[in-house]
């Protein structure tokens, strides 16, 4: 019997090329869809899943509540250790400092330089926490001396071409000599440990000088089974009070469980790992798949309906030939089964083939391996079921009740009912579609906002150079006054970092109200690094250009926020003493107006530029004077690497280092943008099929009018109309859908877009066009055919 | 001695039309006994394929009763009634309406797959069938490739695997020219005479005279 349903279903399919294929591609491109989202969503949930004891593992969180309402992933170098010894429910802890605050490390093997962006310092314990397994070197020995590093196999054969790596030296910054003990295997993509070498926790500077104040360092605690979270965490805090003087403790701590640390950390500061996850996009992309998964069953239902008149034939035969209900549905649901398989096989092999393409758009790292993946198989058969009870449910339940009778005294089928259902899914169907197409847009306008909003300097045109590599002062002189030699170099500053950059984090106290205090981001500069950022001065002047030696004067310039929290005007400030750095001789000299050195999402802060020596000047900043820049780079690339041939050229644009900070809205944004335009292609096979079955359904009224002289135009208007009514009522209901949920996401947002009309009558245009076109070439065809042969046949 | 097959007493059809009650069938009474080949005739609308279908349990009278071989049909539940007429009644139609994604041999087969007959059983059953009306050779063809009069003749073939005791055929010859008209009744009277009952609706007072009995039907009520 069952093979006589695929018998059935298979000829059925080969009879109607047009329309199966119609179907299968519309099927195929959602699933497509649906699998390489279910795959970025599984990669995602499935991070930090793969530990022994990945239950037992929490990350310590640094809340700076009181000082600058930031919640820190990291805790202070005293935490692990202390909290080993204090208690007991605490087995291991591991602290992981990412080299120099995060920055890249300069690499030389003694042959070749390179720029490791991934380089960290670990306890031995790394090897308890998280099972890392050595395929070289032995783990009771690795992590242990100072000057000792483990470097995984792929880091291994970029430096020195083989794995075979023991013994072999590095030298980290031209400074630090590092011996590898040990090779690892190369850490899954879909784990928060992202380093390709760890040296020894010994060697860094933490470990000379723990502290309970400077909280850099990310640590994990291993505990005991069955331990309650808030037990640990009220321990935890008992620890702090124990060892840290209450006018000395800025932040308490708190815990947070291993799972959570990928998808829940967007109300955390960036913690250390490249790999970040948002659970908001997980679920933004997971309602995407959800709704096209939708539009594609409401699809099929519409085109397999659109056919009935023919399929009812078929129906009403066999149901005079002894079929039952049960048989028909089964038979439908056969025929559903079918397509829905074919569609899913093409569907998976267009993921495969898409999957790099998706990797480099969502900026993940989803391995080929992860299609054959049981819990993905498994959910793939999943959505195989599901999509085929979802799509078959109205044609297997609507034809197999069709009258035997009516059918074959040549009635029409199709009731009120039915008709409207139909017209229901198609308004279903293009809400789903223009709720995606005007959130595309929102996020689309909002972008460009960021893009174009004046973020009160200049980011265009400035290049950043990295010399923290460079250990003498005079090749960095040396460096810069080559580089401001070049034609197309108009400025070179030098400064500890810049806007769309973390600098320091320090607090500025009032005077007047000891009490208050507000925290700060200090960025120490050369004067010429503010010129080369084009901050807007509303009182004062830059800072020197030149100090002479032993001016142990400390000159600040400090924004607008600053100046309204110490309760002076701008022009007031000037010259007035800043309690902000550990130096009491530091006075305002400018003010500049507000600028956003982060993201918008955030208020604007205060924030300070300085002199004090505090800090080390990381980067050059250049102001070029062609637009071009791709070209002048290789120049500036030819005169570093002649004045410092031994530690990398590493740069960065500025207005790229500002557009990472919305790396996610727009791996959001163009992933949605790519799916609703597809999705919205399926939905007009649906409405094509919509068409045909009106047409089909109306012929013989269509040939009547047309014996009684109505014009093709006419006819064309008639079966037109009622779709514009359909999609007009869609645009109805999606319109505040839209708006509401747009307008909840741009929440995040400190600074935002109003949602306008625009992205409204756009979509609304595009939907109607669309829904024309796609309906009148059904309406034209109809329109033009013979009245006489659908006469002929009733 | 024959037995009664089917017996309608008073059997009544109405429809609704709007506000209106149509009555398409008023308190038919009649009697088919086994092996009888009956013939209905009558202009069009006077309610032949709604007597048809009704016997043929499509549809069902709305008054009176309705017995088949000694079971009140009238009284009977869904199920029960489509296990009756799947196990002794035949279709042929005008159209043939024949499965256009099935061939030859499928369409023949199909009945016998809502029997749940056994594979073995239902290629032995087809091939006899196949070979007694001489269409071995068409068995791989679709409708479209054959010509009315083989595709009714695959119709009545279709009827008949079931082996059932009534064919209910709705003017089987009226597509069809008069050569090919003259075979198919040829077919219907030979199976009358191998003991299959038949009730024909036709028009034309040749096929009807192939019967053993004419019923004249108008307005929805027997005249004889």
């Amino acid at each position: 019997m069952i093979k006589s349903y695929i018998r059935i279903a298979w000829r059925n399919i080969k009879g109607s090329p047009l329309f199966s294929s119609i179907n299968i591609l519309g099927l195929t491109l959602s699933l497509a869809i649906a699998t390489l989202l279910f795959l970025f969503i599984h990669h995602e949930n499935s991070f930090n899943t793969s530990y022994a004891k990945k239950e037992q593992i929490y990350r310590v969180i640094s809340e700076a509540k009181e000082y600058d309402e930031k919640l820190y992933p990291t805790a202070a170098a005293m935490v692990a250790p202390t909290s080993v010894i204090d208690i007991p429910e605490v087995l291991d802890a591991v602290r992981l400092y990412k080299h120099g605050f995060g920055k890249s490390a300069y690499i030389s093997t003694g042959t070749s330089e390179f720029i490791e962006s991934s380089l960290f310092y670990a306890d031995s314990s790394l090897f308890n926490v998280f099972d890392l397994k050595l395929t070289q070197g032995l783990v009771d020995e690795a992590l242990k001396k100072p000057n000792t590093a483990i470097i995984s196999k792929n880091t291994a054969r970029r430096y020195f071409g083989t794995d075979q790596v023991i013994g072999k030296a590095l030298r980290v910054d031209n400074r630090t000599d590092i011996e590898i003990t040990g090779v690892f295997e190369d850490l899954p993509s879909n784990v928060s440990l992202d380093g390709n070498i760890y040296i020894s926790f010994a060697t860094s500077f933490f470990a000379k000088r723990p502290t309970w104040s400077n909280i850099s360092l990310e640590t994990y605690l291993l505990t005991t089974k069955d331990v309650k979270q808030e037990v640990l965490k009220d321990k935890l805090v008992d620890m702090l009070h124990k060892n840290v003087e209450e006018e000395s403790r800025w932040y308490t701590l708190d815990l947070q469980p291993l799972n959570e640390v990928h998808l829940y950390s967007s109300h955390l500061e960036s913690g250390v790992s490249s790999r970040k996850g948002s659970i908001e996009q997980v679920k933004s992309l997971t309602w995407l798949a959800l709704l096209i998964l939708v539009i594609a069953c409401i699809n099929y239902m519409n085109l397999t309906t659109a056919r009935s008149q023919k399929r009812a034939k078929e129906v009403g035969i066999s149901k005079t030939l002894g079929a039952s209900t049960k048989n028909l549905i089964a038979r439908f649901y056969a025929e559903t089964g079918l397509i829905t398989a074919i569609s899913i096989i093409l569907g998976l092999v267009l993921a495969f083939i898409f999957l790099p393409m998706f990797n480099q758009l969502s900026g993940k790292e989803i391995p080929n391996s992860m299609l054959t993946s049981a819990v993905f198989i498994l959910s793939i058969i999943g959505v195989w079921l599901v999509s085929t009870l979802l799509a078959g449910s109205y044609p297997a339940i609507y034809m197999s009740s069709l009258s035997a009778k009516k059918i074959l005294n040549g009635g029409k089928v199709g009731s009120f009912w039915a008709t409207n259902i139909r017209k229901g899914l198609v308004v279903i169907q293009f809400i789903a579609s223009t709720v995606l197409i005007v959130g595309v847009f929102v996020i689309y306008n909002q972008l460009k906002f960021i893009q174009d909003k004046d973020l009160g300097f200049d980011k265009e045109q400035v290049v950043a150079i990295s010399i923290s590599g460079i250990r003498q002062a005079n090749t960095v002189d040396l460096l810069t006054q080559k580089l401001e030699a070049l034609p197309m170099v108009s400025e070179v500053g030098a400064a500890q970092g810049y806007p769309g950059k973390s600098v320091s984090g320090r607090t500025v106290s009032n005077p007047l109200n000891t009490n208050a205090s507000l925290a700060v981001q200090t960025n120490r500069v050369g004067a010429k690094a503010l010129e080369v950022v084009g901050l807007n001065f509303i009182a004062g002047k830059n800072l020197p250009m030149v100090k002479a030696e032993g001016d142990s004067l400390i000159e600040v310039v400090v924004n607008k926020k600053i100046t309204e929290f110490l309760g002076f005007t701008p022009e007031e400030a000037i010259g007035k003493n800043i309690q902000m750095l550990p130096s009491d001789n530091a006075y305002i000299v400018g003010v500049v107006d507000d600028f956003h050195y982060a993201s918008l999402r955030e208020p604007i802060g205060a924030y300070a530029f300085h002199n004090y020596p505090s800090e080390r000047k990381e980067f050059l900043l250049i102001k070029m004077n062609v637009s071009d820049l791709s070209q002048s780079i290789t120049q500036l690339d030819e005169t570093y690497k002649s004045t410092v041939p031994n530690v990398p050229f590493d740069y960065s644009f500025l207005d790229e280092n500002i557009e990472k900070l919305y790396i996610e809205e727009k791996q959001t944004a163009t992933i949605g943008m790519i799916f609703s335009i597809l999705a919205v292609f399926v939905a007009c096979l649906g409405l094509f099929g919509l068409a045909a079955f009106t047409a089909e359904q109306r012929d013989k009224e269509i040939s009547i009018r047309k014996v009684l002289g109505a014009s093709v135009s006419g006819i064309v208007k008639l079966l037109s109309i009622d779709f514009v009514k359909l999609v007009a009522i869609a645009l109805i209901i999606a319109f505040p859908l839209a708006y509401y949920i747009m307008n909840n996401w741009l929440q995040d947002f400190a600074f935002r877009i109003n949602i306008s009309w625009h992205p409204f009558v756009f979509t609304a245009i595009c939907a109607l066009a669309i829904a024309l076109l796609t309906v009148s070439i059904q309406a034209i065809k109809a329109a033009l055919s013979n009245p006489i042969k659908s006469l002929k046949t009733e | 001695m024959t037995n009664t097959l089917l017996s309608l007493n008073e059997a009544t059809r109405t429809v609704n039309s709007g506000s209106n009650k149509v009555t398409l069938l008023d308190n038919i009474d009649l009697q088919v006994k086994e092996g009888e080949f009956i013939s209905l005739m009558g202009p069009s609308g006077s309610g032949k394929s709604t007597l048809l279908n009704c016997i043929g349990m499509l549809d069902s009278f709305t008054g009176g009763g309705y017995t088949f071989l000694g079971e009140p049909v009238h009284s009977m539940k869904e199920r029960n009634r489509s296990k009756l007429y799947k196990e002794y009644i035949g279709f042929v139609f005008q159209a043939y309406h024949l499965i256009d994604e099935l061939n030859v041999w499928e369409n023949i087969e199909t009945p016998l797959l809502y029997k749940n007959v056994k594979s073995s059983e239902r290629k032995a059953l087809v091939a006899d069938m196949l070979d007694r009306f001489s269409i071995v050779g068409k068995k791989d063809l679709f409708p479209q490739q054959l010509s009315g009069g083989q595709q009714q003749l695959v119709g009545i073939a279709r009827a008949l695997i079931g082996r059932p005791k009534l064919i209910l055929a709705d003017e089987p010859t009226g597509n069809l020219n008069s050569k090919q008209s003259t075979e198919i009744m040829e077919l219907f009277s030979q199976l009358n005479k191998e003991g299959v009952t038949i009730i024909q609706a036709t028009h034309s007072e040749k096929n009807a005279s192939y019967g053993s009995r004419i019923i004249n039907l108008l307005d929805g009520k027997v005249v004889s």
